[in-house]
């Protein structure tokens, strides 16, 4: 069994190696806050750790957009001109 | 390639939709229940608003449609998708997680039996420098692709590099959700704005 993980453990680590280094510095590129010249040596965790983050505070931000929209849409009275444009737009 | 305009067109209108088939149904709803559904209709537009079906769409899809009540939103948003392709991917979602599952439980329990052998042959290895420098990277790599998993929808049952994959394909339909979301909002706020000041003057 050991002897099985062993082999393909090298067999994978040859093949995605490359791979794996291409795939962290494009989500690098993806990630904000970076210094105009990236570092080459982009260390895996780092890079993870910061997606992790940048997916985290996105999901955040998607909840506060909607928790101020339910807001807004809850403050229309049913019969301002406005809410009608609102209205005929979102429901 | 889809640029992030169309994407962002494609977005607003099932948003939209999504929105118009939500809110329509009762005008008294709750605060929280109607956050809930705007969040929903963003969620299943950003999904299907990619038209390449990457796994994590396929994913939100499938968890939206689990929940009983958001069911029809779903079908009638989506509406010519064929639903039998979606039931195959819930299908294969399902039982790949329950088998990542199984394994989970078997690593665990030779893990733990493994556990008492290895205490006692550990104390006599010297581990070089360089060796535990490694190690520790992998560690924290192990552990960072957990929390990943745990945060892209459907990830849990993937192999890494098609996670990284997926991560970016998330990333980028999560910025443009947030960008035209915000838009909406701010338009919103402004109009509302307006009409608070017309009332006081």
């Amino acid at each position: 069994m050991s002897s099985r993980r062993s082999r393909q453990s090298s067999s994978g680590a040859r093949i995605s190696d490359d791979q794996i280094i291409q795939l962290i510095s494009k989500l690098q590129q993806l990630l904000p806050g970076t210094r105009i010249q990236r570092s080459n040596k982009a260390s895996a965790s780092k890079v993870l750790q910061e997606t992790c983050t940048y997916v985290r505070s996105l999901h955040r931000e998607v909840d506060d957009l909607s928790d101020r929209l339910s807001q807004l849409l809850s403050t229309i009275d049913a019969d301002s001109p406005e809410a009608s444009i609102i209205r005929s737009l979102i429901m | 390639m889809y640029t992030s305009s169309m994407l962002k067109k494609e977005f607003l209108n099932k948003w939209i939709k999504g929105l118009q088939i939500c809110c329509s149904s009762k005008n008294k709803m709750d605060l929280m229940e109607r956050k809930k559904k705007i969040k929903l209709s963003a969620d299943i537009a950003m999904a299907s608003a990619n038209k390449t079906a990457t796994s994590w769409s396929n994913a939100l899809i499938s968890e939206a449609k689990k929940n009983k009540q958001d069911t029809i939103l779903v079908s009638q948003l989506l509406g010519s998708k064929s639903p039998l392709k979606l039931q195959k991917s819930t299908n294969m979602i399902i039982s790949i997680h329950k088998r990542v599952q199984c394994k989970k439980i078997l690593k665990r329990s030779c893990f733990n039996a493994g556990k008492r052998m290895m205490k006692k042959k550990k104390k006599n290895l010297g581990i070089s420098r360089s060796n535990f420098a490694t190690t520790i990277a992998k560690r924290l790599v192990k552990k960072r692709t957990k929390v990943l998993k745990r945060l892209v929808p459907g990830g849990e049952s993937m192999d890494e590099v098609s996670l990284i994959k997926e991560a970016m394909d998330y990333i980028l339909s999560l910025k443009v959700q947030v960008d035209v979301m915000r838009s909406v909002v701010a338009a919103a706020e402004v109009l509302i704005d307006d009409k608070l000041l017309k009332l006081v003057e």
